[in-house]
C-alpha cells in the first residue's frame, strides 16, 4: 500500500455550486486517506463566516445563478449533503486542515478564528500556503 | 468469483448505500472498511452507476480485494475482502 498523498486547495470561491463541487472531491480525498491542507482565499473566507455557511440563501452560483433554485432543490432530492457537510465529513476521516488567509477574512469583516465555522483550523498567511503547495502531489485551485 | 459464488460468501459487514450518491457509497464504504478486520468481506449495496467502477478501483488501490459485483434489479452489491 503506498503512503499517504498530499493535497492542496486553494479554495477561492464563496460559491455554493463549486464550494459543492470541492466537497465532492474532498470526499474523494478522504477515501484515499489523503492529507489535505485547505487555503480559504478571498471570496472564500465569506463563506466560511458562521453566519453564512450553513445558509444558502447568502451564497451564490457562479454559473447559471439563474438556475440557482432548481440546483438547490436537486441537491436536496439527490440526498447530497451540504458543502458544508462534505467537508466536515471529509475531515472526520481524514487529516484535513482548513487555513483561512487573514487578508481574506478582514475583507469580510472576520479576523479571529472564532467568527469563522469551526472546521477552520487557524488564520494564516500566503507563505504557508506556497509551501504547502510547493510539497503537494495534488494541487487544486478552486 | 462468479455470482454463484458471490451470494454464496459469508459477509462480515453489510452497508446499505442505496439512494445516495456519489460520493456517498465511497464513503460508506470507506467507513465499513475501518470497522471490520483484515480478511474479512465487506458488501456494499448501491443504486449509484459511478460507484460500480469506483469502489473497485479505490479498493484495489487501498490494499483490499475486489471479489465482484452482483447486479440485481435497480442496484447492485459489490465484494470487497479486507487487505
Amino acid at each position: 500500500m503506498e503512503t499517504n498523498k498530499k493535497m492542496c486547495l486553494a479554495l477561492f470561491t464563496g460559491s455554493v455550486d463549486k464550494l459543492t463541487a470541492a466537497g465532492v472531491i474532498l470526499s474523494g480525498a478522504a477515501a484515499d486517506d489523503m492529507n489535505v491542507d485547505i487555503y480559504v482565499l478571498l471570496q472564500g473566507a465569506r463563506a466560511f463566516r458562521k453566519d453564512i455557511a450553513d445558509d444558502a440563501s447568502k451564497l451564490n452560483m457562479s454559473e447559471n445563478p439563474e438556475m440557482k433554485d432548481e440546483f438547490m432543490e436537486s441537491l436536496k432530492k439527490l440526498n447530497v449533503k451540504t458543502w458544508l457537510e462534505f467537508f466536515s465529513e471529509a475531515k472526520s476521516l481524514t487529516n484535513v486542515k482548513v487555513h483561512i488567509c487573514g487578508l481574506a477574512g478582514k475583507v469580510w469583516g472576520a479576523d479571529k478564528l472564532e467568527q469563522f465555522v469551526d472546521i477552520a483550523d487557524d488564520i494564516v498567511g500566503i507563505g504557508e500556503y506556497i509551501t504547502a503547495a510547493q510539497e503537494a502531489d495534488v494541487n487544486l485551485f478552486i | 468469483m462468479t455470482t454463484n459464488e458471490l451470494q454464496a460468501i459469508e459477509v462480515n459487514k453489510s452497508v446499505d448505500a442505496r439512494g445516495t450518491s456519489c460520493p456517498g457509497p465511497l464513503l460508506a464504504a470507506k467507513k465499513a472498511m475501518g470497522e471490520i478486520n483484515s480478511g474479512d468481506v465487506l458488501e456494499v449495496l448501491s443504486s449509484d452507476e459511478g460507484t460500480k467502477k469506483d469502489i473497485p478501483k479505490w479498493a484495489t488501490k487501498k490494499g483490499h480485494e475486489y471479489l465482484g459485483t452482483v447486479e440485481e434489479s435497480g442496484f447492485f452489491k459489490i465484494y470487497v475482502k479486507k487487505g
